[in-house]
């Protein structure tokens, strides 16, 4: 009987010493970690800023050696944006100059030597760059002429944009704030603007409608659609004064007069 | 009894004397404790640049230098790292929004938007504690893409005042101590935005930046153009600043070509017809019979 006590004592205090609870101050130090304080998950980063990503770790030190020597606890941080390697940090703020789009930053620790933790240690976020501001509702508006103006055959379109960048086409879609400005003569498309400079038109006599409307850099409406309709109308020689042409009175005096030689010619071919 | 009594008044003497000099053992420990030169020196922190309310022009980085005393920089997070109330980093707050961590004493380049903004900076823990009390510094400045100081002005360069035939004409004009910048939206800011046109009192339009402005179909007569630069927000500067010309659109010739053209035909015309009336009216008077004789 104390033969089986003293077997199961035996057995308990392995089963102590194999799990470490008898001997604490032997146990692995704690690994690195690595987290993204800013910027938060999916931030517009407005103006055509660069990012500015601050770090931070843990149970790592960030260390700029270059002298070959690796240490599993210290190292630096490797940036990948959209997968690619970008940048090499020491600090825990890194400024990244992006263009527009989505774009996802991964940050990872690696020693000294360039070879990543076992097990690795990343950390990610998503953020969405735009050359429009970050917030603010985009607006649009035709300040010249006015609804219903009375045009010469040629014009300008004077227009203002709010909250919205305008930007050549063939950037990325779903980029907010950022676009062109579509316009619709008659209700059927005439040209984009990719820039806010006046629109200048040469339109027939009549009724016309232009409507201007932002739109995304894939050229789609946003969302709430953006536009702005104007009703107008041309006349050729609006604001020219005319002047009284007797050019048509005087034709047909010179008919007249050529007649009247004619006659006093007949006449006197007759007197002779 | 006196022989006895006065070691023993001398026992009592250097007691006196013992307690005398353990209360003043006493008093200059609980000085040098309450001292303020005797207390650990407090962290501080302070912006050395840029001034308060200073203007940073012509879209350069505003420079941040920052001294920071009794107080150490270190990376946090290092292994076997053990917090301290003296040691931590900067933590950097951009109108409120924080933006870098700073573990080295040394100039900070911030790219900002034209505008008001606000630059904080605060001590904090190494596991991102503020101290106690609370130790920060801010300062405000002003980014512009124009320049930080002078007088914005505008001057009309073409076209110049008086006739012209043509409709359509081109503004060209020329600005000083201003940056001509596209509205977007954005806030103003000193001696920056842009370029309004007004043709006889009415908003034409606003050229491009550094582009010419273009007015077509102008009416016959005078027609003033103003030319005023606006904030970003499309207010007028305080104090105004524009420019006018003011150009007299000649109409059609008068008389037209045709006109004169046709009006010389019909003299041509006229005078020979008067020559055939005349010549046959002579005729007629040398070959009438003669009158007979009363």
């Amino acid at each position: 009987m104390n033969a089986r006590i003293l077997a199961f004592l035996l057995a308990t205090v392995g089963m102590l010493i194999v799990s470490g609870i008898a001997a604490p101050q032997v146990r692995a130090a704690p690994a690195p970690t690595l987290s993204i304080v800013s910027p938060s998950p999916n931030a517009v980063i407005g103006n055509g800023s660069p990012v500015v990503v601050v770090f931070a770790v843990t149970n790592f030190n960030l260390t700029d050696s270059r002298n070959g020597t690796s240490s599993p606890d210290s190292g630096h941080v490797d940036v990948f944006v959209d997968g690619g390697w970008t940048a090499k940090a020491s600090i825990n703020t890194i400024v990244l100059a992006l263009p527009s789009g989505p774009h996802t930053i991964r940050l990872r620790l690696v020693t000294d030597n360039g070879s990543a933790l076992n097990p690795d240690v990343t950390a990610s976020v998503a953020v969405m760059m735009t050359q429009g501001p970050a917030g603010g509702t985009p607006g649009l508006s035709i300040f010249y002429p006015r609804e219903g103006a009375l045009l010469g055959t040629d014009s300008t379109i004077s227009f203002q944009v709010t909250n919205f960048a305008v930007v050549p086409p063939g950037g990325p879609a779903g980029v907010p704030n950022e676009g062109h400005v579509r316009v619709l003569l008659d209700r059927v498309y005439y040209a984009d603007l990719t820039d806010v400079a006046p629109l200048h038109l040469n339109l027939k006599d009549g009724s016309h409608n232009v409507t201007l409307q932002l739109v995304d850099n894939g050229g789609s409406p946003l969302n709430p659609d953006v536009r702005v309709g104007l009703h107008i109308t041309v006349q050729a020689l609006v604001g020219r004064v005319t002047r009284f042409d007797a050019t048509p009175f005087l034709a047909l005096a010179n008919l007249l007069i050529g007649l009247g030689i004619l006659a006093a010619i007949y006449r006197k071919l007759e007197a002779r | 009894m006196r022989a006895h009594m006065r070691p023993s008044h001398g026992r009592s003497s250097n007691g006196r004397m013992a307690q005398l000099g353990l209360c003043l053992l006493l008093g200059i420990f609980l000085f040098a404790v309450t001292s303020p030169l005797g207390a650990a020196a407090v962290p501080s922190l302070s912006i050395l640049t840029p001034a308060n309310d200073q203007v940073i022009g012509n879209g350069t980085p505003v420079i941040v230098s920052f001294a920071v005393a009794n107080f150490v920089l270190v990376q946090p997070g290092r292994v076997g790292q053990v917090g301290s109330p003296t040691e931590g980093h900067v933590d950097l707050y951009l109108d409120g929004v924080y933006s870098r961590l700073l573990t080295r004493v040394e100039p900070i380049s911030l790219p900002l938007e034209s505008g008001p903004h606000t630059i904080r900076l605060q001590l904090v823990q190494d596991n991102g504690t503020p101290l106690n009390p609370n130790v920060s510094a801010f300062v405000r400045v002003v980014t512009t893409h124009g320049p930080a100081v002078g007088t914005p002005r505008i001057t009309v360069v073409s076209p110049k005042p008086g006739p012209t035939i043509s409709h359509d004409l081109y503004f060209a004009v020329e600005v000083t101590n201003f940056t001509l910048v596209a509205a977007t939206g954005q806030p103003n800011a000193p001696n920056e935005g842009h370029i309004q046109l007004l043709l006889n009192g009415v908003l034409h339009q606003e050229p491009r930046a550094y582009d010419l402005g273009f007015i077509v179909d102008m009416p016959d007569g005078n027609n003033t153009v103003i030319a005023r630069l606006v904030n970003n927000d499309n207010t007028p500067l305080n104090p105004d600043v524009s420019a006018s010309v003011t150009v007299r659109i000649l109409g059609a010739a008068d008389p037209t070509a045709s006109e004169q053209v046709t009006a010389g035909v019909t003299l041509i015309l006229t005078a020979i017809l008067l020559v055939l009336l005349f010549r046959r009216r002579k005729a007629a008077r040398r070959f009438a019979p003669p009158k007979a004789q009363p």
